[in-house]
């Protein structure tokens, strides 16, 4: 099991997060980058590149552990924000490791 | 792509030669490949530099690296946006914050075009601009936005517009509305004619409402606000007159359908406002019509009734395959008409024509919308849903909205997500 800590890169998100963990098989999965960059056009209308932490946190770059983790916990409603929620409610374990594998590859 | 990274190494070609090779490659590799008669390069020509059209025209050049030629054809060479052109009014923004320029999609490999398209030949597959010259489309995407429904409010008219502005397209308008807002006399009162359904942004008059208030508030306090409304309700309504009531108490009295709302007439000339039968003097009349697609869409012959019916999975219309209608002036179903959405529907609209002149992978449809708005400093509400196609339309699957009585915390960090979303679908749409 891998505990989620918070955002590397944005230890505001990271302070009011609850413990929350996802099955070692679900981290497992690996995603489909290509699909991947499909999806993340849907997050990008929010999610600056980069910049203010102020708002919406910027998600480019992120370890697919850590976003994983933040996914499911929205899904699961472990997280509070309602966009999120809806936003992370309909994508499948299959959806959020792409959505991982890309926003992962900004980063490099 | 794959086979171009795999070229790397052996050929040594310069990037345009070796793009055009690419392009080649794929039409011999993959069966859907439409390709151009004699022009190598299959080509979109985008109409409409906004929301959907932006967005559509950067994504369709970015993502092809070179294999589509993207021509996108925009009449004003700064785009200024709908969206939070009422935190200009409310003083939160400057005019200059809401103005864009084509700069970056030209960088992005978007040929962009300074005119204003007034033709499609759906059969020769042409699109004529004003300045003469004609474009040749193997995929034509319409974002023209909306235009005004004609008389839709006796006694006004586009030639009324300076002096009763709409402030429903940005830009001189927005800027005309805001100087009279400024100009008025002291215990003077602003009137809002507000547009029937369907039409752009539906919280749009209402935040605008609350950001007349909040100017009228701060600078003009004895003045008066009046909406005549010819609906019974309005998107969230409950947030608005929760707001209003705490912020703005006996400044501002919506007249809805109920009260008559819907019956009015203006007289440009005279400065008056008609509700109901009875005439009243205002200082400021901001008239919001009823809407239609922008009048290119009805051109191409895409349009049934007022807006252009469209096909959910990609964006084409039901009149033809080969053109797709994005944004305010689609028929699509259940999403508002809405920045958000238009961006939303260019992302599954870029991908499926991509797809369908290069080969390169179809995704499923997906779309969402949330739309925030402003009632008064740092107290920003939202509205968003996600949406799916089927056979018969862009159906809504799931949704949300702010709560009233939410705390000041709450509200003020809705409000910043807000400005987030704001430098972040711009630098979607113009990169
Ligand atoms: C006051 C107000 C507030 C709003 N607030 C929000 C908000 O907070 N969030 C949100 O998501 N949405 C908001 N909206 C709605 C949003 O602005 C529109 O829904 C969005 O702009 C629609 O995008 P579009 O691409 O369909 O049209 P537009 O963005 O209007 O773009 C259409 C473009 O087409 C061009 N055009 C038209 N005809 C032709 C032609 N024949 N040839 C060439 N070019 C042509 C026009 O010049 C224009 O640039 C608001 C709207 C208003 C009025």
């Amino acid at each position: 099991m891998r505990t989620w800590a918070g955002f590397a890169k944005n230890e505001e998100v990271a302070k009011t997060a609850p413990a929350f963990t996802v099955a070692p098989q679900v981290l497992a999965i690996r995603g489909d980058i290509e699909y991947g960059a499909y999806l993340a056009s849907g997050c990008i209308t929010c999610h600056q590149p980069g910049g203010n932490t102020d708002g919406i946190p910027p998600i480019a770059g992120l370890e697919a552990g850590i976003f994983v983790t933040a996914l499911h916990a929205y899904r699961q409603k472990h997280r509070d924000n309602p966009v999120m929620q809806l936003v992370a409610g309909r994508l499948t374990d299959d959806e959020i490791a792409a959505l991982a594998a890309y926003f992962e590859t900004l980063g490099k | 792509m794959k086979h171009m990274q795999g070229a790397r190494p052996e050929m040594k070609l310069d990037r345009r030669l070796f793009l055009g090779a690419s392009a080649a490659a794929s039409a011999v590799l993959c069966a859907p490949c439409v390709l151009a008669d004699g022009h190598g390069r299959p080509r979109v020509v985008v109409v409409g530099g906004g929301a959907g059209g932006a967005t559509a025209a950067r994504y369709i050049a970015r993502d092809s690296r070179g294999a589509v030629d993207v021509t996108l054809v925009e009449p004003t060479r700064s785009y200024y946006t709908c969206f939070f052109s009422n935190l200009y009014l409310g003083g939160f923004k400057e005019i200059g914050d809401i103005g864009h320029t084509y700069g970056g999609l030209t960088a992005g490999g978007v040929n962009v075009v300074h005119d204003h398209a007034i033709g499609v030949d759906r059969t020769a597959r042409t699109v004529t601009l004003a300045g003469g010259s004609v474009l040749k489309y193997d995929r034509l995407i319409l974002a023209p936005g909306i235009d005004f429904v004609e008389m839709s409010v006796p006694g006004w008219d586009i030639s009324s517009q300076n002096l009763m502005p709409h402030a429903y397209k940005a830009g001189s308008q927005t800027e005309l509305l805001k100087a009279r807002l400024m100009a008025m006399p002291d215990g003077g009162v602003f009137a809002m004619v507000a547009p029937p359904n369907p039409y752009r942004c539906p919280p749009g008059p209402y935040e605008r409402v609350s950001m007349v208030a909040h100017y009228l508030k701060a600078n003009n306090p004895t003045a008066k606000i009046i909406v005549a409304d010819p609906k019974p309700k309005f998107s969230k309504m409950a947030l608005f007159q929760e707001g209003w009531a705490n912020h703005y108490a006996g400044m501002i009295d919506w007249i809805g359908e109920e009260f008559g709302g819907g019956n009015v007439g203006v007289d440009p000339a005279a400065g008056t406002l008609t509700i109901d039968g009875e005439k009243t003097r205002v200082d400021v009349c901001n008239v919001i019509p009823a809407m239609k697609a922008g009048r290119i869409a009805d051109i191409a012959g895409v349009t049934d009734g007022n807006w252009a019916p469209v096909n959910a999975a990609d964006m084409s219309t039901r009149a033809d395959p080969d053109i797709h209608v994005l944004g305010d002036a689609s028929q699509q179903g259940d999403m508002p008409k809405s920045g958000f959405s238009a961006n939303s529907q260019a992302k599954v609209c870029a991908n499926a024509v991509r797809g369908a002149l290069t080969g390169s992978r179809v995704f499923p449809a997906k779309f969402s919308n949330t739309c925030w708005s402003l009632i008064d400093t740092n107290d920003g509400v939202k509205v968003g849903a996600t949406y799916e196609a089927t056979e018969e339309k862009i159906a809504r699957v799931d949704g949300f909205i702010s709560q009233t009585g939410e705390s000041a915390e709450v509200r003020r960090v809705t409000y910043e997500e807000s400005e987030s979303w704001y430098a972040a679908i711009t630098a979607d749409m113009f990169g």
